[in-house]
């Protein structure tokens, strides 16, 4: 059981669709921080507030590969390497709240703040490399194999963050907050070009010609170089984890929200979430080829033996190593963050949640909180090569007042069939929540393309 | 009411272990085998007939030879993984001779690990022959090829003279088949 609930941990993306919008958890203000608050102060249980981990693969899933089949496994392989295509992608985030708060000011503003870690990747299927490995050149004469699929990403970073939620008027509230990145290691290669192709020769040299043309190929590396010499991986451990507190890379920015209720009914929000950059200074080692080359083989010219030999292989390692440059630049560099807007419109009905008809007098006023709900979410992430779109339906009711929960339908590059499930209990002023979507595919998470998963704990004081 | 939230709090963290990986075997993976095969480049050459015949001394020269390394075909990477190696050559000779064209694969102490050998036919200056060559080597053969870096390519003409005309021409490639 341990080793499945490990696994469930393992396999679960960026979206939060389930957090988004469902106020009774502390952290959906994490995900737009204009999001009605009406706690007057809360605080999460450090370290156990949030873990949330999302993982994904666009084109295949482990089943595909490993699951039980009379079909031989390097049949499968290759019946996926032809349908995967170049933009799809394999991802993994995970974060880890260390901890979080927020209060309610004498003057009405919503402060909070806090800190967590988060882990981000991305790789692009590099089709052509794969086939070109998988199957070698030979059936592949004169194809330009792309080196500019290689497309990848790792971030490894701490995040300090501040905002301020204010109602402005009965139906707006906003948010902003501030956020200091600490970045502990990063690689990014995601600027890459040239290609690589066999093709039969002209007759003047050899039988063929092997082309690198216009290659360009960069490796961005920060916080890295300093690890090399270290031989224990607890002491990599430590180095690594020593600049969460801001002795690592430093970058800012900032997230932007909203909630405005249309009417009594509708209500729609919105946020844009880690608008900044990370400004790699230190520890920063950019490896980067440059140039073309043509290869022929080795010419031999036969020279009197008087002469002695020739060094032929040594002189042909030496043109690559002048026509394909391989520089290690120590220039700083910057990197945006991933980008995140999500969008909501919501439509409630059902019983007050406050018991009264005409004014939810907690929120001064404005809409009256009604124990259902559905809507229609969107999440965009802006990835290297594209954005990766989702939307969601989704239908959210409130027991009582100790229980709520939210059910979704999501539809994104990886599936059209991902049903998810959060819950949320309050019992007492202890917030319990749980959320994990593709639930459908719980009873064999290798057939999930991915699953997402958060879970957490939270005090929460209500205004008396 | 607090019985029924407890059930109802049951339910995901039931379902969390329900969650598992199931109908997979992933000791497959060792059955997981890369077997490219890599079309590559081997030598070239362009010999002149006169390259057999030594003008000031007037004396033939009957054998004449080149050598180069190949070091990763001893790399322990490709010994491991080299299955057979299919090696092709193309002579273009427009010399009025045969020729004998060896090519032995020595290591590091300068031994034959493996050896190949073929003919070239005669041409002329207005026709020239082509002969092609196909070596191919597998098996223990395989074994004794990676143990070699170098290759001497010699090319001996049974007679020349200060008349002889025309050119050698090699081309060559060789087809690895790879299995990780």
């Amino acid at each position: 059981m341990i080793v499945c609930l490990i696994q469930v941990v393992v396999a679960v993306a960026q979206n939060k669709q389930l957090l988004y919008g469902f106020r009774e958890i502390p952290q959906s203000l994490m995900l737009n921080p204009g999001e009605k608050v009406t706690t007057k102060f809360y605080f999460g249980v450090p370290l156990l507030s949030q873990f949330h981990f999302n993982g994904g693969s666009s084109g295949v899933t482990v089943y595909d590969i490993f699951g039980n089949s009379q079909v031989d496994i390097n049949t499968r392989i290759e019946n996926k390497l032809a349908t995967l295509k170049n933009t799809d992608f394999f991802t993994a985030t995970q974060q880890l709240e260390i901890f979080n708060f927020g209060w309610r000011s004498e003057n009405e503003l919503y402060f909070s703040g806090g800190m967590y870690q988060e882990f981000d990747f991305i790789s692009y299927f590099p089709k052509d490399l794969a086939v070109l490995t998988w199957y070698g050149n030979q059936d592949y004469l004169n194809r330009n194999f792309d080196l500019g699929e290689v497309s990848t990403r790792a971030d490894l970073l701490s995040v300090f963050h501040f905002g301020i939620n204010k109602q402005v008027s009965k139906k707006l509230i906003v948010g902003l907050r501030a956020k200091i990145y600490s970045s502990m290691a990063s690689i990014n290669s995601t600027k890459n070009s040239g290609s690589f192709v066999s093709t039969l020769g002209d007759g003047s040299n050899n039988i063929y010609e092997h082309r690198l043309s216009n290659v360009n190929m960069s490796v961005q590396t920060s916080g890295l170089a300093s690890l090399y010499d270290l031989k224990s991986p607890s002491d990599i451990v430590k180095k690594v984890s020593r600049r969460a507190f801001l002795t690592g890379n430093l970058g800012i920015g900032m997230d932007v929200g909203f909630t405005y209720d249309i009417n009594n009914r509708w209500t729609t929000t919105a946020s844009m979430l880690d608008l900044g950059a990370i400004f790699h200074t230190k520890n920063v080692e950019t490896y980067q080829a440059t140039g073309d080359f043509t290869l022929n083989g080795i010419e031999l010219l036969f020279p009197p033996i008087e002469n002695g030999g020739i060094p032929y292989y040594s002189d042909l390692e030496d043109e690559i190593e002048r026509e394909i440059t391989i520089d290690t630049i120590t220039r700083p560099y910057s990197n945006w963050r991933p980008l995140k807007v999500n969008g909501a419109i919501s439509y409630s009905f059902g019983k007050t949640v406050s018991g009264v008809d005409d004014c939810d007098c907690r929120s001064r006023g404005s809409k009256i909180d009604r124990n259902q709900s559905v809507g229609f979410q969107i999440f965009n992430v802006f990835r290297p090569k594209s954005p990766q779109l989702a939307g969601t339906l989704f239908y959210y009711r409130r027991f009582g007042k100790f229980l709520s929960a939210k059910a979704t339908y999501t539809v994104d590059s990886y599936s059209f069939s991902n049903l998810g499930l959060a819950l949320a209990a309050d019992l007492g002023p202890v917030n319990f929540y749980l959320a994990g979507d593709n639930i459908l595919r719980y009873d064999n998470l290798a057939k999930a393309k991915s699953v997402s998963l958060q879970l957490g704990l939270n005090i929460k004081i209500y205004e008396k | 009411m607090k019985k029924n939230l407890t059930y109802i709090l049951l339910i995901p963290i039931i379902l969390l272990f329900y969650a598992c990986v199931t109908d997979t075997d992933f000791n497959q993976a060792e059955d997981i085998a890369l077997k490219p095969v890599i079309e590559l480049d081997l030598i070239y050459f362009t010999v002149q007939a006169n390259r057999f015949y030594d003008a000031v001394t007037q004396n033939q020269i009957l054998t004449v030879t080149d050598t180069t390394e190949i070091r990763f075909l001893d790399d322990t990477g490709i010994q491991e993984a080299l299955k057979r190696a299919d090696f092709y050559f193309k002579f273009t000779n427009s010399i009025p001779r045969n020729f004998i064209a060896e090519f032995d694969f020595v290591n590091d102490l300068n031994e034959i690990t493996y050896q190949t050998q073929t003919n070239v036919e005669q041409g002329t200056l207005d026709t020239p022959v082509v002969t092609e060559f196909t070596e191919i080597v597998q098996g223990d053969a395989i074994l004794q090829l990676t143990q070699a870096n170098k290759v001497i390519v010699k090319v001996t003409i049974p007679s020349s003279d200060e008349t002889i005309e025309g050119s050698l021409n090699l081309q060559s490639k060789a087809t690895y088949y790879v299995e990780y």
